[in-house]
């Protein structure tokens, strides 16, 4: 939880926005005058101060060239507080250039990136002071242990070293403890970097492909501390190829193609824009014509395919349950009944295509 | 006062990462070796332990080889390493900047540098302290300070070379490079260059060089060093490679001392610059 407040330096009548988390103290100094001062956050969560709704995250225009070609191409979009995004895109579409470039780990060309307000080129520091961050390559000091490559992450993090050991442990990393990351598989050094983005509770969470050489167990444990850090009130940027796993657990998802933002909307209305519809497919112990006749009068089916004992449809979302009803006044028996929604793999072939 | 912690922790996790490597060990007790070596079987003058100036005397022509290419050796990977492997993108995702990650790389390899110089030195210096009986402790104390300077001043350049290049290995080629280039084709360069202005042979036997000579050899740090310990260390300008040695007037060690900082705050600085410009 973030509280933004706009405090007037005493001095000079400057006004300055800060932002904390509850029960922060922070030293602020003002820009104009120079003046210091300390700030105490209001703890208490249902102060009106604390706000909700603003953007977490918010690109603007952002342009970013390599070698005079253009990775990523003019986007913008949103981010709010509270809110799962998933990013997607073929290989090379620019989603971890997207993310480097809100890190401020390279240098754009052109537009304006704010983590929680604050500009990453001008106030780094606070920026990223709530950001936990799993790259797309996952790297440790190989030199160096587990638990000390996590205690040098806690301190530059100023958060308290217990932590660690107790990450280390909900990552099925105990027995690892003190081994070299040189001797990591790939699978423990990612579950590790898993452990590295969630230090220190972060209310902002960026995950460049969380699933990345993770065996199904392990898969299953990001996806539940995605969740948990969600009800936790984070935000959660992941960018990934995989899409039923994005489909699974993301509120909105904006979706990127040769450097463009493409599409940028819930899962549901990119499937209303682009007049995908569910199908069902009902089995039948005999299929006859007046049944067919019947689903075909109902309004809002689009069509219907026969394929031995199952009939297969396609139809507007409301108009499932009148499907049914059609088929079996028409005295057709049910044996089985199964209903498939628009899934995000056809909505993404859909906005990737050419 | 959060800035000083980031800092620490950054050069606090390169000591760490650098002692695993045991390299250091190995390197300081090639340094006591090397002078032990030095005062007790290197003169030609007189036989048995010699004393610390001659120590060094003797010493000086080796440290030059040594301590840059370890310098350089310590510091081209610093940062290119980190971005090549990956661990990079992380470190710059935390609370800090570029500026704290160069200052943190620099102040954490340059103190192991100047530790490596100053336990190798220091355990040589007190075991023929213990042999010799007249012992000047500053000439040696000097020497040693003059000897971590050079050190850094190499670590900086490579610093440069590591934020410069975008592959570790021509990172390396790099470093190398400017080894050769100061170390071993500085002298012949020099060379050439009198023997094109017309110098005489007698003339350079006597030490007479002409003040441009003095002038460029200012643009080599390794030459700024070794005129900073013969300046101070009386042993060393009488017996340098047999030649006798007539600094010009404008030579003095303030100058070297202030060449030698300038240096390392220069490359420092274009380690930085580089830095941040640079994708990781």
């Amino acid at each position: 939880m973030i509280i933004a407040k706009t405090i007037q330096c005493p001095n000079c009548k400057n006004t300055l926005v800060i932002k904390g988390i509850p029960g922060e103290k922070i030293h602020v100094t003002c820009p104009k005058c120079g003046n210091r001062g300390v700030f105490v956050f209001p703890d208490d969560e249902n102060d009106p101060r604390i706000m909700n709704d603003y953007p977490i995250i918010e690109v603007k225009n952002l342009t970013k060239r390599y070698n005079g070609s253009k990775a990523v191409d003019n986007i913008s979009f949103k981010i709010n507080q509270g809110e799962i995004f998933g990013f997607l895109g073929p290989n090379g579409a620019g989603k971890t250039t997207t993310i480097k470039s809100i890190l401020g780990l390279v240098n754009i060309n052109a537009g304006e990136i704010k983590i929680n307000g604050f500009d990453i080129k001008k106030h780094a520091k606070e920026a990223k002071k709530f950001v936990g961050y799993l790259p797309e390559k996952v790297a440790f000091y190989n030199n160096l242990t587990a638990l000390q490559n996590l205690n040098f992450y806690a301190e530059m993090k100023n958060v308290p070293r217990t932590e660690c050991k107790q990450l280390i442990e909900e990552f099925m990393l105990s027995d690892s403890l003190n081994k070299k990351l040189g001797k990591f598989s790939k699978g423990m050094t990612q579950r590790l970097g898993m452990a590295r983005a969630i230090l220190g509770n972060p209310s902002i969470l960026i995950l460049d492909e969380p699933s990345g050489g993770l065996d199904p167990r392990g898969v299953v444990l990001v996806r539940d501390k995605i969740f948990e850090l969600k009800n936790r009130g984070a935000t959660i940027f992941i960018s990934s190829h995989i899409l039923s796993e994005i489909q699974a657990v993301c509120d909105r998802v904006g979706i990127i193609n040769k450097g463009v933002l493409v599409a940028e909307d819930t899962v549901d209305e990119l499937s209303k824009k682009l007049n995908l519809k569910p199908k069902i497919t009902v089995t039948l112990d005999k299929i006859s014509d007046e049944i067919v006749e019947a689903v075909r009068k109902v309004k809002g089916v689009d069509k219907i395919e026969i394929q031995e004992k199952n009939i297969e449809i396609i139809c507007d979302s409301k108009t499932k349950a009148k499907v049914i009803v059609a088929v079996a006044t028409a005295g057709g028996n049910i044996i089985n009944l199964y209903t498939q929604e628009p899934s995000l793999e056809e909505v993404f072939m859909r906005y990737t295509e050419a | 006062m959060m800035k000083n912690v980031i800092i620490f922790s950054i050069a606090k996790k390169e000591v760490i990462d650098n002692i695993r490597n045991k390299w250091i060990i190995i390197i300081s007790i090639i340094f006591a070796l090397l002078a032990l070596l030095a005062s007790y079987a290197g003169s030609i003058y007189s036989e048995g332990w010699q004393d610390l100036g001659t120590t060094i005397a003797i010493m000086l022509s080796l440290v030059q080889l040594l301590v840059p290419i370890i310098a350089l050796m310590l510091g081209y990977a610093a940062v290119i390493g980190e971005t090549e492997r990956g661990s990079m993108s992380s470190l710059l995702s935390l609370p800090t900047t570029r500026l704290e990650i160069i200052l943190g790389k620099f102040f954490g390899l340059g103190s192991i540098i100047s530790l490596t110089i100053l336990i190798g030195f220091g355990i040589a210096g007190i075991i023929i302290s213990m042999n010799v009986s007249d012992v000047n402790y500053i000439d040696y104390l000097i020497f040693i300070g003059a000897t971590i300077l050079i050190g850094l001043a190499f670590l900086t350049l490579a610093l440069f070379l590591s934020c410069l290049f975008k592959k570790r290995s021509t990172a390396m080629g790099g470093a190398i490079f400017s080894w050769f280039l100061f170390v071993v084709l500085w002298g012949l360069i020099m060379s050439g260059l009198l023997i094109a202005s017309g110098a005489s042979i007698e003339g350079l036997l006597s030490g007479s060089l002409p003040d441009w000579y003095y002038a460029i050899q200012l643009f080599n740090p390794i030459s700024v060093y070794s005129s900073l310990v013969s300046l101070n260390v009386g042993p060393v300008s009488a017996t340098q490679q047999g030649f006798p040695i007539s600094y010009p007037s404008f030579y003095s060690s303030e100058l070297m001392l202030l060449i030698l900082i300038v240096w390392i705050v220069l490359f420092l600085f274009l380690a930085f610059w580089k830095f941040s410009r640079s994708d990781i």
